[in-house]
């Protein structure tokens, strides 16, 4: 699955994305009906850091830009180029599922970027998870803080809880899902938007 | 169901052996020096006596039983197991030489497990130092008597997947008195596994707390499902060791990556309302404060001393996140302060920590702990009985003891010292009041009962 498969199928569960289009070749950018800027990015199960390999192109903010962008990109890699509007938000943070050998799937929450990379501040939930385990796991961060407005940034702590339970949710439903990594997710003081996605199936 | 492996009326030891050295002669020395009132029988084809006990040639000869202890090397256990398995309800295995050797051994596994599932008996084990019940003198576990202590009964359960921590860690608190109710190790557990014991004691009205030590789990679904119903009545403690690897094709993603067994571990747990421990000394520490404290709903503690500097630091400890619990130092009302300052101690600092200073006195700190007691600001108290002082006197273990049982606060206690306050800690502990040899450990009792408070609003309903 693709990542635009992915928010495709994230998107019937009614998770937010944002809008997109895959342009396989030039000719198909006329069709697309997107609010500029963009952002392109190559569409590839294989890769899976696509901006250290040059994949992601940011503000995108014509037509005219939108074709470069495209040929730079399937220059590359020869692959079709997934097209989205860029959005404004104030966090990123990282939601992803793992299954676990003793204790079947878990959803993890951690805050986006070097926090989860370098300090590692995530935390695991098993699904299915209750509201009160959502709220427990935005308390539960060293980080915690950053989700609470700190220097003016807002956020929509109710979509970031509400994604968490749709993502448990998807898991049960789904149960033949190995892994999901929703990376990042941008916060903004409406909503909580995957802005990029991979699922693993078994 | 586990009554009759907990509580057993008769018990065979097959293998048993004249031999001192031997586990065979263990057991049954065991079974003399802690009381056990059950039957006896000591199954040895050489026949003749030990220790006043009739051995019997075969395992025909003896009447059916509710636990037969075998402790006859691996190859020999197999052998004999069918005849065994005829006539017991549970049977240990205490030989290594199964599964944790390979091939040959989880054969061997295979085999005795075919044949108890056949005569519907339980195994423990193998390769386990196997049970030890203070209260119905059951023992069988090989250590030298000379050089360790078993302790004796109490409220709390402890199951264990190491016998030799478990025995260790036992034996480290003997000496301060700390009681157990059961201790129960599961080696290679290929029948008997922590989920059915945890439901058992999760209902035994002897057992005040469940303890244990897991390096991996049966099934963790079960365990959490288990654990969130018996967590409504008292409380777990789970000192989880190991880390599984992680591998397939989802380690390629962030989730997978960082979510070692560890992690998930650590989620399940908080979901399930089980506390963690890090170490055989918090595992104890966490399970006496919780079997005889009352939990903590808040986060404010009055802190009382006689030493100045034991209530900086303790004011440290407890205020701060990084090296701390992050809760509060209460800020006591006028009123406490007015009867501190004019009733009991005009010497004293009335702020929070109370310092009533080395003048104190057993009745100072029966006032202070009587006012602090009314006082709508505090939710903990954590009181030090320091007996170095003058004025202070073993009477002090009873006035807290009895503010302890009497009052509507939780109380943690600080004892730091040598032999005497070792001495005294053993009396605290044999009061049933939680009480610790240090500044640190006193203040992790106090998260402990906080956390135990939150889980019972979380989860109790």
């Amino acid at each position: 699955m693709n990542e635009y498969e992915a928010k495709k199928f994230l998107a019937r569960y009614g998770i937010s994305v944002p809008r997109g289009f895959v342009a396989r070749e030039e000719a198909d950018i006329e069709r697309m009906d997107l609010r500029y800027p963009l952002v392109a990015k190559v569409l590839s199960e294989e890769i899976l850091h696509k901006s250290d390999v040059g994949g992601v192109i940011l503000n995108v903010g014509s037509p005219e830009e939108a074709r470069d962008a495209f040929n730079r990109i399937n220059g590359i890699f020869g692959t079709p180029v997934l097209f989205e509007e860029m959005l404004r938000g104030n966090v990123e943070v990282i939601v992803g599922v793992t299954k676990d050998p003793s204790f079947g799937h878990a959803i993890m929450f951690g805050l986006g970027g070097i926090y989860t990379e370098i300090y590692r501040d995530v935390t695991f939930r098993v699904i299915p998870i209750t509201r009160g385990d959502a709220e427990h796991m935005l308390q539960d961060i060293k980080g915690r803080k950053i989700l609470e407005g700190y220097r003016g940034k807002k956020v929509n702590r109710e979509a970031l809880i509400d994604l968490l339970l749709k993502v448990s949710a998807i898991v049960e439903e789904n149960p033949e899902i190995e892994g999901m990594d929703l990376n990042p997710v941008l916060l903004s003081e409406e909503d909580a938007v995957v802005l990029d996605a991979k699922i693993v199936f078994s | 169901m586990f009554d009759r492996l907990i509580n057993p009326g008769s018990i065979a030891v097959i293998g048993a052996s004249h031999n001192p050295q031997k586990i065979g002669y263990v057991v049954l020395k065991n079974l003399v020096s802690h009381g056990y009132r059950g039957e006896v029988y000591p199954v040895n084809p050489k026949g003749g006596e030990i220790l006043g006990y009739k051995v019997y040639a075969n395992v025909e000869d003896i009447p059916p039983v509710d636990l037969s202890v075998i402790t006859l090397p691996a190859e020999l256990t197999v052998k004999v197991f069918e005849d065994v398995a005829k006539k017991s309800k549970f049977i240990i295995p205490i030989a290594g030489g199964f599964g944790e050797t390979g091939k040959e051994g989880k054969e061997r596994e295979k085999k005795i497990l075919e044949i108890a599932k056949k005569y519907n008996a339980r195994i423990i084990g193998p390769n386990t130092v196997g049970i030890y019940i203070p209260s119905t003198g059951v023992n069988t576990a090989l250590v030298v008597p000379e050089r360790s202590r078993f302790p004796g009964d109490g409220d709390i359960a402890f199951i264990t997947q190491s016998g030799a921590l478990g025995l260790l860690t036992m034996d480290s608190v003997a000496m301060y008195n700390v009681g157990f109710s059961a201790f129960i190790n599961l080696g290679n557990r290929i029948d008997v596994n922590e989920n059915e014991l945890l439901e058992f004691f999760g209902s035994d009205e002897r057992s005040k707390v469940v303890i244990m030590y897991i390096e991996s789990f049966r099934d963790g679904r079960e365990f959490m499902r288990i654990a969130r119903e018996v967590t409504r009545k008292k409380p777990i403690v789970v000192l989880k060791a190991g880390r599984t690897k992680r591998g397939g094709r989802a380690a390629s993603l962030h989730t997978g990556a960082l979510g070692g067994s560890d992690a998930v571990a650590d989620g399940a747990f908080k979901q399930c309302g089980v506390i963690r421990a890090y170490d055989e000394v918090e595992l104890v520490d966490y399970a006496r404060a919780l079997a005889y404290g009352k939990p903590i709903h808040g986060d404010r503690v009055a802190v009382v001393t006689s030493a100045g500097g034991v209530g900086v630091v303790t004011t440290d400890y407890i205020e701060s996140q990084e090296r701390g619990i992050g809760m509060k130092m209460a800020e006591l009302s006028e009123e406490t302060k007015r009867r501190i300052k004019e009733e009991v101690v005009p010497f004293a600092s009335v702020e929070n920590p109370v310092d009533m200073t080395a003048q104190a006195s057993d009745e100072d700190y029966d006032g202070v702990l009587e006012a602090l007691n009314s006082d709508p600001n505090v939710d903990a108290i954590l009181v030090y009985a320091l007996f170095q002082t003058p004025l202070i006197s073993e009477r002090l273990v009873d006035i807290i003891t009895r503010w302890h049982r009497e009052g509507d606060k939780p109380i943690v206690v600080g004892t730091i010292g040598s032999e005497f306050a070792m001495r005294m800690l053993a009396r605290f502990e044999e009061n049933k009041v939680p009480a610790y040899p240090s500044i640190e450990r006193a203040v992790k009792a106090l998260r402990v009962l906080r956390d135990r408070g939150e889980i019972l609003r979380r989860l109790g309903e």
